[in-house]
């Protein structure tokens, strides 16, 4: 008796952590049994126990309805019941998300600063209304978000974390036979890993990088129209966006149509700009539209020679001022003049999207002031190091000299006393 | 009336000079040895022009020692030739006692009745090593830090009163801007002081004296020795090696500069290759090999006490000596040298 | 008298020589020594700040009949507001030996300390051993800030 007890004891001992975190409702219990004897690419509960529903006491019917506690009751639990709802159809999915999520209310209780509108915006998105015009292949909540292993988007191992973003739209948007009759284009994700934000996000892990929902927007994605391109790339670059919104092509690109920001830069495959964008030669961004030339040539070719003579002046004031190092002399100063340089060689590069010359030579003179102060002092240094050795060099020889002249005197004075000792 | 009337009317120059007359340098394979002290002489007032003339500039403080430094080096006109010649003279000046100390103890010059004039000189050198310790702090660079912090920290291995010497030394237990303030004005106040009054000593007894003589002269009666008088005969051959000697140090300066370094950091690691001065470093490397342990004692007091001993007896040569041991001497004196060479080079292969 | 009084006068000519020489040289290197160090005891030119305008603070915080001392570049400026709410930017460097003067609010003049010389709100010197006036700055009142910038003549 004493060691059915015991053994009894044991059991539960071990069964108490096994079944803890397990939801203590009909549904799952069944289910997770089918679920185990699956395939790994057809189970459906792999990481349902840290879902964040889950966590925070939802069951299966919450989403699915039926009877959660009619254990063992295939009918009484789904069948027979009035509420229970089975597999979602798309559009009753988002709806039935929304329900919750859209409740400000409701939502409170778990999160006072969480958004309530991505139902709402769905419905706006390329995808939502797709949807309601009968398109089923488009990305639906669970489809970003998962569906039995919900993680919040600040969980890294959520398929909606920031970095992981990209690689769950290229999902459906790389696929050119998903994507046939919808989207020409099924390069975006590639574009997007070659460009200087995906290789910020991707490689360089850096947060702020955006991500395709940062510029198409997450629950109310889609592509954005010609004439905001300008305030979202400015959310980030919003110098060049001020200073492009002022310039006198701003109001030409609306008239034409053209996207701003897109028509030089690109969209998803925005490299690091080159100067060169504005030299009239194959790298040049103008000749697109302007090309004839004429007065644009003019100021491209102003505004080019304006940054190359930055660029030509910083590259030979830090030649000098590491040749001074490399000498010896203290010119760690001037590396503060080089920065200055660079900094507005930098300043320069942004205040072209004025396409106002007088403000970007404006912009750049503060850095050739810069570059010729660090060459000044370069000179010096350098200047300073010969001259070292010149005066060394006269020293030694009036010194040798003094020595010497000193060595024959003192002889002369002995030899002389020695006469006189001799005779006197 | 020339000036020498003149002054003859006032004081007795006449005496002076037939007493200045009267020195005489003896003539052997070892004269060129007597120049030694004379440019230990002329380091030392080099170090007092030039220190003079980059406390014109330098601020004390753990804030501004650094910055001040770097301004002289590289923005005062000539500044960079006052450091460099400085810091080149400190080390030659260390050198030219040392090797000064060795020729008199070689030649045994320090016998009666020259004792106090060995004794003060004993106490120059320990002044200019102390010159050398406090001076390579001040310009607050991280070898300067942590040299001086290695360097105390021996202080504190002294039994008994090490405590109170770091205290003292430190201005506190950690180096710090306190300690910097304290090196300077040991550096420049009270060890210049210090200094030219036992210089003052030293050159006044050599002068009372007069020159030693080889053991090998003191047979001969004294019209027969060889010798030259050291007004003006000595004096100006003096005058021309102390030129040859500025020249040196001129070329040092130009083609040899110290480098300034890092300002120190306290937070910062130990740079690597830390070690103190080349003349502390036989001391510092005889710690490092020693055992932790050396019967009751902790390795660093045995080392500690180990040159306190050999300094006394280095120092009270004079009196321990008797004619009958003179080899013995000799031989002690060509081990401490050669231990001392030794142990230099070995810490700077390590 | 020796034998060598015959060859004596060659022998002070070359003397002569190599003493002259001698002396020659010694100057040379004393210089040599000399000229750096003369160098070393004048300190390096500050670079000039270049300074144009100074901002005074804002309108408000300024209150009637007080003064402020500020620095435009290296050069200190006697901001005064005074009585009838206008204001005057002066020198604070006076013309005597270079104290620094204050306001006098009893009696709306400018005093130095040091010699009691006393200056009007236009500057001139009225009385006391300053010899010339103080140079003026211009004020001028930007969005509720007060602008201090180079008078004519500063």
């Amino acid at each position: 008796m004493k060691y059915l007890i015991l053994v009894t004891l044991f059991f539960q001992l071990i069964a108490v952590p096994m079944f803890a975190q397990e939801p203590d409702d009909a549904c799952y219990q069944c289910h997770i049994e089918m679920d185990i004897d699956q395939d790994d690419e057809d189970r459906l509960f792999t990481n349902y126990l840290n879902d964040i529903h889950v966590e925070k006491g939802f069951s299966c019917a919450d989403c699915h309805g039926g009877d959660p506690e009619a254990f063992d009751d295939e009918d009484e639990s789904m069948w027979d019941n009035d509420s229970y709802l089975g597999e979602l159809s798309a559009k009753d999915e988002i709806q039935m998300c929304g329900k919750c999520h859209s409740d400000p209310v409701f939502m409170r209780n778990y999160s006072v600063s969480v958004s309530v509108d991505q139902e709402t915006q769905y419905w706006t998105s390329g995808h939502g209304i797709a949807l309601k015009k009968g398109n089923k292949k488009v990305a639906t909540c669970t489809d970003c978000h998962g569906v039995h292993g919900i993680l919040s988007v600040e969980n890294p191992n959520s398929k909606v974390y920031d970095s992981t973003v990209p690689k769950t739209c290229s999902k459906c948007h790389s696929s050119e036979s998903y994507m046939a009759g919808v989207l020409e284009s099924t390069d975006q994700y590639d574009e997007y890993v070659k460009s200087v934000h995906g290789n910020a996000l991707l490689e360089k892990k850096d947060m702020f990088a955006p991500a395709c929902n940062d510029c198409h927007g997450n629950h109310g994605a889609s592509p954005p129209d010609v004439s905001s391109i300008n305030e979202i790339c400015g959310t980030c670059h919003a110098q060049n966006r001020d200073l492009f919104q002022n310039s006198h092509l701003s109001e030409a690109f609306l008239k034409e149509g053209l996207p701003q920001c897109e028509s030089c830069h690109g969209n998803h495959n925005i490299v690091k700009p080159s100067d060169d964008f504005l030299n009239w030669g194959s790298a040049s961004v103008c000749v697109e539209c302007h090309e004839e030339g004429g007065k644009a040539k003019e100021m491209a070719g102003t505004l080019y020679q304006i940054i190359d003579s930055l660029k030509i002046n910083l590259d030979s004031a830090k030649t000098l001022v590491e040749r001074a190092e490399i000498k010896g002399m203290e010119i760690s100063d001037l590396y503060f003049n080089l920065e200055d340089a660079h900094n507005a060689l930098i300043h320069t590069r942004t205040s072209i999207h004025s396409f106002n010359t007088d403000f970007v030579r404006e912009t750049a003179t503060p850095g050739m002031v810069a570059s010729e102060e660090a060459k000044t002092g370069a000179k010096a240094a350098l200047d300073e190091f010969d001259y070292r050795r010149k005066g060394l060099f006269v020293a030694s020889f009036i010194i040798t000299l003094l020595a010497l002249l000193m060595y024959i005197k003192v002889k002369q004075v002995e030899a002389h006393s020695k006469k006189d000792g001799d005779n006197g | 009336m020339t000036v020498n009337d003149w002054l003859q009317e006032r004081f007795d120059i006449e005496a002076v000079k037939r007493f200045a007359a009267k020195k005489q340098v003896p003539i052997f394979y070892g004269t060129v040895w007597y120049y030694l002290g004379g440019v230990s002489l002329f380091l030392f007032i080099i170090q007092v022009l030039t220190g003079i003339l980059l406390a014109l500039y330098y601020q004390p403080g753990s804030a501004t020692a650094f910055e001040s430094v770097k301004f002289i080096v590289s923005k005062v006109e000539f500044g960079w030739l006052m450091r460099e010649i400085h810091s080149w003279a400190a080390n030659l000046f260390v050198f030219a006692i040392f090797l000064h100390m060795f020729t008199v103890f070689f030649s045994k010059a320090y016998r009666k009745p020259r004792e106090l004039t060995w004794f003060t000189g004993m106490v120059l050198l320990g002044l200019a090593m102390f010159f050398g310790f406090s001076g390579y702090l001040l310009p607050w660079n991280e070898l300067a830090y942590f040299a001086t912090k290695v360097g105390t920290d021996i202080a504190g291995a002294v039994p008994f009163i090490g405590d109170f010497l770091i205290k003292v030394l430190r201005a506190g237990d950690e180096v710090s801007g306190a300690t910097l303030t304290r090196f300077y004005s040991i550096h420049t106040a009270i060890l210049p002081m210090i200094f030219i009054i036992f210089l003052a000593v030293h050159l006044i007894m050599i002068q009372v004296q007069g020159m030693s003589i080889p053991l090998s002269m003191e047979g001969t009666p004294a019209n027969k020795r060889k010798t030259m008088p050291f007004f003006p005969n000595f004096v100006i051959r003096d005058l021309i090696v102390w030129l040859i000697i500025l020249n040196v140090i001129a070329l040092l300066a130009v083609f040899f500069p110290w480098e300034l370094g890092l300002k120190a950091d306290s937070l910062a690691s130990a740079p690597a290759g830390i070690r103190p001065e080349w003349y502390f470093m036989f001391m510092f490397q005889t710690l490092k090999i020693l055992p932790a342990h050396m019967w009751i004692l902790e390795g660093e007091v045995f080392g500690v006490l180990m040159f306190a001993v050999g300094g006394i007896i280095w120092l009270l040569v004079p009196f321990l000596e008797k004619p009958k041991h003179s080899k013995l001497w000799f031989w002690f004196g060509v081990t401490i040298l050669i231990y001392m060479i030794v142990l230099t080079v070995w810490g700077y292969l390590v | 008298m020796s034998i060598s009084q015959k060859s004596k006068p060659q022998l002070t000519s070359r003397r002569s020589f190599l003493d002259g020489l001698l002396t020659f040289t010694l100057l040379g290197w004393l210089s040599a020594m000399i000229y750096p160090v003369f160098r070393f005891l004048v300190p390096p030119k500050q670079p000039d700040l270049n300074v144009s305008s100074l901002d005074a603070g804002f309108l408000e915080a300024f209150k009637i009949n007080t003064s402020k001392i500020l620095r435009f570049g290296r050069k200190p400026v006697l901001v005064v507001r005074q009585k009838s709410g206008d204001f005057k930017a002066l020198s604070a460097t006076c013309t005597h030996l270079d104290c620094n003067v204050q306001y006098k609010k009893d009696t709306e003049q400018i005093w130095c300390a040091c010699h009691n010389g006393f200056y009007d709100m236009e500057g001139r010197n009225i009385s006391g051993p300053p010899p010339k006036p103080l140079s003026q700055y211009q004020v001028t009142v930007k969005d509720e800030k007060i602008i201090i910038t180079r008078g004519e003549g500063v």
